[in-house]
């Protein structure tokens, strides 16, 4: 990962956890006190939906009050008295209830027979189940009251109508119902329901919504049913297709404690979680701001520190492709960044001046070599010659016959030096007119084969030591583009090295392969091995471990390989023999459009 | 001062008594209004009543303008337009003597020819014809109960005169006619006596709640009441006036809940119907109890049909009975509100026996009921004659099927009573007279207004304020 990446990865890191953290932070808060703001209102409520409760039950007993005392009611209990036949009264209790507002009005007799019945009127004559006396003059209380096809749940009263002679009871009150929750006045983001618990088992018909709403039943019917079996006040979380919502459930209980109703406080999670939303969001998006910022610093930090670097990273790069003139030069960065860039320039100067240096003195070591083998190589025939010479000097004294047969001894010697001589040029010459290789599509096995067909009758010679051929040819290696003269030029000086290198016999291997380069050619033998010395100078020119050898040989093989993009290396070790190994891609590098040079 | 208050109070006293005894003496004079509930476009017995309700308001303000030659009475016929009859022995030859002295409206006297024709408009087949001061009837099967079937409206004496005008006898005359009103006028030479009041004034088209508005606001003397109403009108001082029991209300199972092995089941709801509370409180006491399809004053049996014996199922078997097996959607008539007030109360009372029975009054299309509680009107004639109208009234469609009886005698129609009753598929329930709510106007004299067989009597009363 490069410095700059690391320096955006690092700003991008700490404004990202800040962000994040102060997000979390103020989002904790904002739930903290929407939490206590929800408990304050969902309070509030509570509280005002008991005083709507004890006031609507004050409203009612006053009505039923009003009733009791009512000429109506007065002159009905008093011809009940006199007649006895409740029958003419049957329907006194709907003009009743019509006259004070209430849904509910019964006229019930002494014995707690229905005389007149305002929500059910057809019921006349059976028995009332909670206009009694005990209930008589007590404050209002909730009660279900029985309909023809439900049963309702009311806020009632009972009085006794105040007539000396006979007892008449009026019960009668209130619905409690949708209207009733409508009279809550509701913050924004609360809904109120109403649980009537007048059936056996939860009812969703049961459950009204001031609203007018479908309620949620499905989610609130665990708490009605928690608040059925326990009787006390409970609250939940409950998921609803608007978000989730807090709901607090307080039981509403009748006369004789029983649980008759649920009153259930829904407060919306959905301003909490727009609050929320903004926050993320406004934490995503300053989380992005500062990214980008983040980014621009630390392009501009990166910038200022990494240019120059990568200057000088990339001045070394062309140094090494031996690109020796490249200098950094100014870089306009911070003092420690320019102190490496004069460095790196001083560096690069001093390397010329050591390359230059290098370079003389090899040259000159190589001349010397060169002397020194010219002087070696010419030194030996031009003996014999020296020596003829003197011989003829000294045979001017003798016989003419005699000097005949010295004269033309001489001559026949004076050729062969001559000849000799004009060998080791020609080997020089051929060195130094090393010509460009012609490529062409070539098989590597194939010139195998052809070099053992050719230096077989000489390896194998019977005044030569015992040397054995293995071939060891893949034909998995196919074509490769290579001259094909020179190649085989090369594998002939390696199997004739090898052959040298086994004066007392051996075995000689040969073996192609291919490789994910291309294909591999490698030529061992079993002779003595080399040095570490002499591995080291093995491909120098001119350089030979052989006492006739010019040194041209491994230098040949190194230049062809080298023209065919491939590489030539050897393994060895004194006394287990050499190994040398070619490795020629299939297509030399300079030569990947195809076409023959 | 106490002289003078003395004289005060006594001058008081004396007035009050001579207003006290011009208000109970009859007094001529005087429009009654009177309201009805359909629009009747003709009185012409010829013609065919569009429903019911045309039917019963014609058949209220008809015997006003056209009379028979019999009328019926609780206690039997009455001769009217005939002052006697005699038949043979079979009962094919008829011979009725006619009244002399019937003065038509159009101030001309009755003949017998003309009555004879008017009859034998009706009734093709007979043979109908004068005979001096009387017209035989002659019939081609045994009619024994003749002059029953010609108190009958539809064979009331009318005479048609030119144009289409028709001339009847009766106590008043039709004076003009609009589409939603009647004007009678008393007919002078009334061949009993002139009617009290001058004339007659009917509003048509007046349902029965704007009927009671009408009658407390003074702007009706005479109007039809629900039972359901009477408690209303009572306690603003308005007299209420009953025929005898007229209509039946009856619950009748339909087919699907009909089965003979569901007689149990049929016997037990029917058991749990409370009728004397139904009577005593929902109909206000102007109902009785019915067991039976005819009242007894019509029958004279009703009470010894006796109720098909078998138990009643115990509660614990309804409870089991699955809960669609024991429910039971009762059809009302969405119109009448005295059938729904009924149908509530049963409703109540099956379901202290463990019934649900669901009351529907369908305004539109509906889900199948499985019983309807329906009100049909029992016509003041023979028993046979009332079973077999009252029976083709129940019987909607051909459900339930009814034997009739099997001849005119009594007991074939005790026996096709009983048997129908024993099924368990009509169930009477109540037997209700027809109300008439009377304004405070209308002077008490010994003839009520309503009559004892349903309809109006107005020739005999009289409106404070006439002339005495």
């Amino acid at each position: 990962m490069t410095l700059r990446a690391r320096l955006f990865a690092l700003v991008g890191l700490v404004v990202a956890v800040s962000v994040t953290l102060v997000t979390i932070t103020i989002s904790a808060a904002a739930r903290r006190s929407f939490e206590a703001l929800d408990r304050q209102r969902t309070g509030a409520l509570i509280a005002q939906f008991r005083r709507e409760f004890s006031l609507e039950g004050d409203d009612v007993a006053r009505r039923i009050d009003r009733l009791a005392a009512s000429d109506a009611a007065q002159r009905t209990a008093i011809d009940l008295a006199r007649h006895g036949d409740p029958a003419p009264f049957a329907g006194d209790a709907v003009s009743m209830a019509a006259a004070q507002g209430l849904d509910f009005v019964d006229l019930v007799a002494a014995d707690g027979t229905i005389i007149s019945s305002a929500e059910w009127p057809a019921r006349f004559g059976y028995r009332h189940g909670w206009a009694t006396p005990p209930h008589a003059g007590s404050a209002a209380f909730l009660q279900p009251i029985e309909l023809p096809h439900e049963t309702a749940l009311a806020l009632v009263a009972v009085r006794r109508v105040p007539t000396g002679a006979a007892s008449l009871y009026i019960g009668g009150g209130q619905r409690l119902d949708r209207e009733f929750l409508r009279a809550l006045r509701l913050p924004d983001g609360m809904r109120a329901f109403l649980y009537r618990n007048v059936e056996p088992e939860v009812s969703r018909q049961q459950l009204v919504d001031a609203s007018g709403n479908a309620p949620p039943s499905a989610q609130l019917e665990p708490l009605i049913a928690r608040v059925r079996q326990t009787g006390q006040e409970t609250s939940d979380t409950v998921e609803s297709p608007d978000g989730s919502e807090l709901v607090s459930a307080i039981p509403l209980t009748g006369a004789r404690g029983q649980v008759l109703g649920v009153l259930l406080l829904a407060s919306s999670g959905r301003e909490l979680g727009a609050l929320l939303s903004r926050i993320r969001w406004s934490g995503i998006g300053f989380g992005v701001a500062g990214l980008i910022v983040g980014a621009a610093l630390s392009y501009a930090a990166a910038t200022q520190v990494t240019r120059p670097v990568e200057e000088v990273a990339v001045a070394a790069d062309r140094i090494a492709s031996g690109d020796w003139d490249t200098r950094v030069g100014e870089v306009n960065a911070a003092p420690e960044i320019d102190a490496l860039a004069r460095a790196f320039d001083t560096m690069a100067a001093h390397l010329v001046d050591q390359r230059d240096r290098l370079v003389q003195v090899e040259r000159v070591a190589a001349w010397r070599e060169l002397a020194r083998r010219l002087a070696h190589e010419l030194k030996n025939p031009l003996f014999p010659l020296r020596i003829t010479l003197d011989n003829l000097r000294r045979a001017r004294t003798l016989p003419p016959h005699e000097f005949e047969e010295v004269l033309d001894e001489s001559l026949a010697t004076l050729d062969t030096g001559f000849r000799n001589l004009n060998l080791v040029v020609g080997r020089f010459g051929d060195f130094a007119r090393m010509p460009a290789p012609v490529f062409e599509d070539v098989s590597p096995n194939a010139i195998a084969e052809q070099i053992v067909t050719l230096l077989r009758p000489q390896i194998e010679a019977a005044d030569r030591p015992s040397i054995r051929i293995t071939l060891d040819l893949d034909p998995a290696c196919g074509i490769v583009r290579a001259d094909d003269e020179q190649l085989g030029r090369v594998m002939q000086n390696l199997v004739l090295n090898a052959v040298d290198a086994m004066p007392n016999g051996g075995e000689l291997t040969i073996r192609t392969l291919p490789v994910a380069a291309g294909v591999r050619i490698d030529v061992g033998d079993t002779g003595e091995g080399l040095t570490e010395e002499e591995r080291d100078r093995l491909f120098t020119p001119y350089y030979t471990t052989k006492r006739h050898g010019t040194g041209l040989g491994l230098a040949i093989v190194q230049s062809v390989v080298a023209d065919h993009s491939g590489r030539v290396w050897v393994d060895s070790a004194p006394g287990r023999g050499s190994t040398f190994h070619i490795e020629l891609p299939r297509t030399p590098r300079d030569r990947a459009a195809g076409a023959p040079a | 001062m106490k002289p003078f208050r003395s004289s005060c109070l006594a001058l008081a006293s004396v007035l009050a008594a001579a207003g006290a005894l011009g208000a109970a003496r009859p007094q001529y004079g005087g429009t009654l209004r009177a309201d009805v509930e359909a629009v009747v476009s003709s009185l012409d017995p010829a013609s065919t009543p569009a429903d019911l309700k045309q039917s019963a308001a014609r058949a209220r303000i008809a015997p006003l303008v056209f009379e028979s030659l019999t009328a019926i009475e609780p206690d039997g016929l009455r001769a009217e337009l005939a002052s006697s009859w005699q038949s043979d022995a079979r009962g094919t030859h008829w011979q009725f003597r006619m009244r002399s002295g019937v003065v038509l409206h159009d101030r001309t006297t009755l003949e017998p020819w003309q009555a004879a024709a008017a009859i034998r408009q009706r009734e093709p087949a007979w043979k109908v014809n004068p005979d001096g001061d009387s017209l035989t009837i002659d019939t081609s099967e045994p009619t024994p109960d003749l002059p029953w079937l010609l108190a009958d409206g539809r064979h009331a004496i009318v005479v048609r005169a030119a144009g289409g005008r028709l001339i009847g006898s009766g106590p008043f005359r039709i004076d003009h006619v609009e589409p939603s009103s009647f004007l009678l006028k008393a007919h002078e030479p009334y061949w009993r006596a002139r009617p009290f009041v001058d004339a007659v004034e009917i509003e048509m088209g007046r349902n029965l709640d704007t009927q009671v508005t009408d009658l407390e606001g003074g702007r009706a003397d005479v109007i039809t009441v629900r039972a359901t109403d009477v408690r209303r009108l009572t306690r603003r001082s308005l007299r209420v006036e009953a025929s005898r029991p007229l209509e039946l209300v009856a619950l009748i199972f339909e087919q699907q809940r009909a089965a003979d092995s569901a007689i149990a089941w049929r016997r037990t709801l029917a058991a749990t119907i409370n009728r004397d509370a139904i009577c005593a409180v929902v109909l206000q006491s102007e109902a009785a109890p019915a067991r039976t399809i005819l009242p007894d004053w019509v029958s004279a049996y009703a009470r010894v049909v006796a109720s098909a014996d078998g138990p009643a199922l115990p509660a614990s078997a309804i409870a089991a009975l699955p809960i669609d097996q024991r429910t039971i959607l009762l059809r009302v008539d969405p119109a009448d509100v005295v059938t729904q007030a009924i149908a509530e109360r049963l409703a109540v009372d099956a379901r202290e026996a463990g019934f649900v029975v669901k009351v529907q009054a369908p305004a539109g299309l509906a889900p199948r009921a499985d019983a309807r509680l329906v009100r049909v009107t029992v016509p003041a004639t023979t028993a046979d004659r009332a079973f077999a109208e009252a029976a083709g009234r129940l019987s909607v469609r051909g459900w339930p099927a009814v034997n009739l009886p099997s001849g005119p005698a009594l007991d074939a129609t005790y026996r096709a009573e009983q048997s129908l009753l024993d099924r368990f598929i009509v169930v009477p329930v109540v037997h209700v007279a027809e109300l008439y709510g009377v304004s405070e106007r209308v002077g008490t004299s010994l003839h009520p207004v309503a009559r004892a067989i349903g309809g109006w009597d107005l020739a005999d009363l009289w409106l404070q304020g006439g002339q005495p």
